[in-house]
């Protein structure tokens, strides 16, 4: 038996965890730079806010007063969530994290308690120990699991644990479920299924084996189809790490010239540098997008992205740094005005044994930059973020006030909430 | 001709090994029998890290039962709060310091109570939209600033 827990908005229920009196109310979370929503409570999707509406949007369609706005806190989020795993990894044998919200487990050897009960105690606990609801999904297989979680946020009446374990409530479940919501299909396999008359999961699941394989040739919508009738066939490292990690943000402002461009690509980076080097991956493909900003349209237009392949993978902020900047200066064109930029990193593998390309002849150097991002990881950690930078990772345009004026300002976080616990400075006051 | 492959040694790791109790001859110690680790705060003290938060003290509204103004509070929300406990609870949109009183619920109405005459204790009726935020484990003053 697998499990699936899912925090339930996630970010507004961390913001409620120290703001009670927001409790049934509206809340929308912001992007990084107060951009768009990128999270919104229940009420807030009810009053007809959507994810993605621009912040100024939702402003002047709903006001400031019905709403509680907030910028995203990813130092809060990461600490609580990183509670609510804590709290599942002591109740099971194995417990998978993959997103910042979401994580798979195994329940191999509790079958024979009641996992239904055990699972509505488990989100109490959590509830109670960390004040965060989550929605738990049980099922023989993992894609099973993540629509049963769907039920258990859905309807009330499954008391945040919804239990697929007879074939009558799989195929129930699965003339209930969307195509498009199915873990494992995306947005264009969707469209295609649709095409073939699949709209629901069922529909899809009853299509026979050989009609699958013949249409589709690939290995993740089998193995989907598979799980869908029953199979327990995802492997744990189709789950394993993230397939790709990005930084993207939204310019305070618009940019029109490369070198305060470059100084932006080169932040996020050197931020996708470290996650890698965080979960002890490498990346063998840069990409870098960049666009201007679509909601002025009478301004001109322009929209690139680029890749770049590494000579050998890498987590080196020093390469992939490089490799973002040269595949920016490929795509920048002069005469527009910048609203946004982001690097990808892809291809992510396990850190050692990295397969070094013969051609590589730097292949020596790659021992003394592992040594330095371990030493400027680790001042980071210990002074702070950001206390040591790259040349190229300084904001220079305002000049004159010091790095950390310029980089304070580089980021808009208007209605940030406090941090209470991972700063003394931010601990609840109590009266 | 012979291939020799030289293998670099890995010693940036080590790995940390409890004492064994010394080998000797003769009688072992009684005191061998036990190996103890040292007093950590943090795992004494703070039974449930995923459920343990910290408050700042601001008011002498405790001050009777011995919490001052800046002593920070330890808060564990794991723990079911009974009648007599000093819990964290949210109202009138702050979180409060107070002794729970659950002697009148058969009333209708539960009271967080003050240790200090100069403040009144907060009355909240069975309808009230309450809950205990948390209860307090410890508290910490600080004596040499």
């Amino acid at each position: 038996m697998y499990g699936i827990i899912d925090c339930d908005n996630c970010y507004v229920s961390c913001e409620r965890v120290f703001r009670p009196d927001l409790n049934n109310r509206p809340v929308v979370v912001l992007s990084n730079n107060d951009g768009c929503v990128v999270a919104l409570s229940n009420e807030a999707k009810q009053m007809g806010v959507r994810e993605g509406t621009p912040y100024f949007e939702v402003l002047s369609q709903f006001g400031s007063r019905s709403l509680s706005v907030f910028s995203s806190n990813y130092e809060l989020y990461g600490e609580l969530t990183g509670r609510v795993m804590s709290i599942i990894r002591h109740e099971v044998p194995v417990c998978f994290r993959y997103s910042i919200d979401e994580c798979f487990v195994s329940l191999d050897g509790m079958e024979h308690i009641d996992l239904k009960s055990w699972g509505e105690n488990l989100h109490r606990k959590i509830r109670r120990c960390v004040g965060m609801p989550v929605s738990i999904g049980l099922a023989p297989n993992k894609t099973l699991a993540k629509m049963a979680s769907h039920f258990a946020k859905k309807y009330k009446g499954y008391r945040h644990c919804c239990m697929i374990d007879s074939d009558a409530k799989r195929l129930q479940a699965l003339k209930l479920y969307p195509i498009d919501k199915v873990w494992g299909i995306g947005r264009r396999y969707a469209a295609k299924l649709k095409l073939h008359g699949c709209n629901t999961a069922y529909d899809f699941a009853a299509r026979p084996a050989g009609w699958v394989r013949h249409t589709f040739g690939n290995i993740v919508i089998q193995r989907t189809w598979q799980e869908l009738n029953g199979e327990d066939c995802v492997p744990d490292e189709q789950l394993a790490k993230k397939k790709s990690i990005c930084t993207s943000r939204s310019f305070n402002g618009m940019v029109a010239d490369l070198e305060t461009l470059r100084t932006h690509v080169s932040n996020y980076a050197v931020r996708c540098a470290e996650k890698l080097r965080a979960q002890q991956t490498v990346a063998s493909v840069v990409s870098v997008f960049l666009t201007t900003n679509t909601f002025r349209e009478d301004l001109p237009q322009y929209w690139n992205s680029c890749e770049l392949r590494l000579m050998s993978p890498s987590n080196s902020t020093t390469i992939i740094v490089q490799a973002a900047t040269e595949a920016l200066r490929m795509m920048y064109r002069p005469g527009y005005l910048y609203k946004k930029a982001g690097v990808i990193v892809m291809g992510i593998t396990a850190d050692s044994p990295i397969q070094q390309n013969l051609f590589d002849v730097n292949a020596g150097r790659f021992d003394k930059m592992k040594r330095l991002d371990a030493v400027i990881d680790r001042i980071n950690k210990v002074n702070g973020s950001e206390t040591v930078v790259l040349g190229s990772q300084q904001y220079t345009r305002d000049g004159g006030r010091g790095k950390a004026g310029t980089f304070a300002d580089a980021i808009r976080h208007n209605f940030r909430s406090p941090s209470p616990t991972t700063r003394w400075s931010d601990i609840i006051s109590l009266k | 001709m012979s291939n020799i492959q030289i293998i670099d040694g890995e010693f940036g790791k080590r790995l940390k090994l409890h004492l064994a109790p010394s080998i000797k001859a003769g009688f072992p110690s009684p005191a061998d029998d036990y190996l103890h680790d040292s007093i950590d705060f943090n795992r004494d003290l703070i039974k449930n890290p995923e459920s343990t938060f910290y408050g700042r003290v601001d008011g002498d509204s405790m001050a009777d039962a011995g919490i001052l103004d800046g002593d920070i509070a330890v808060i564990d929300r794991s723990i079911e709060p009974a009648d007599g406990d000093i819990v964290v609870g949210y109202v009138n949109e702050e979180f409060t310091i107070k002794y729970l009183d659950l002697s009148h619920k058969a009333d209708g109405y539960i009271e967080l109570r003050p240790a200090n005459t100069r403040y009144k204790p907060i009355k909240i009726d069975d309808g009230d939209d309450f809950e205990v935020w948390g209860v307090v484990v410890w508290t910490i003053r600080n004596w040499h600033k």
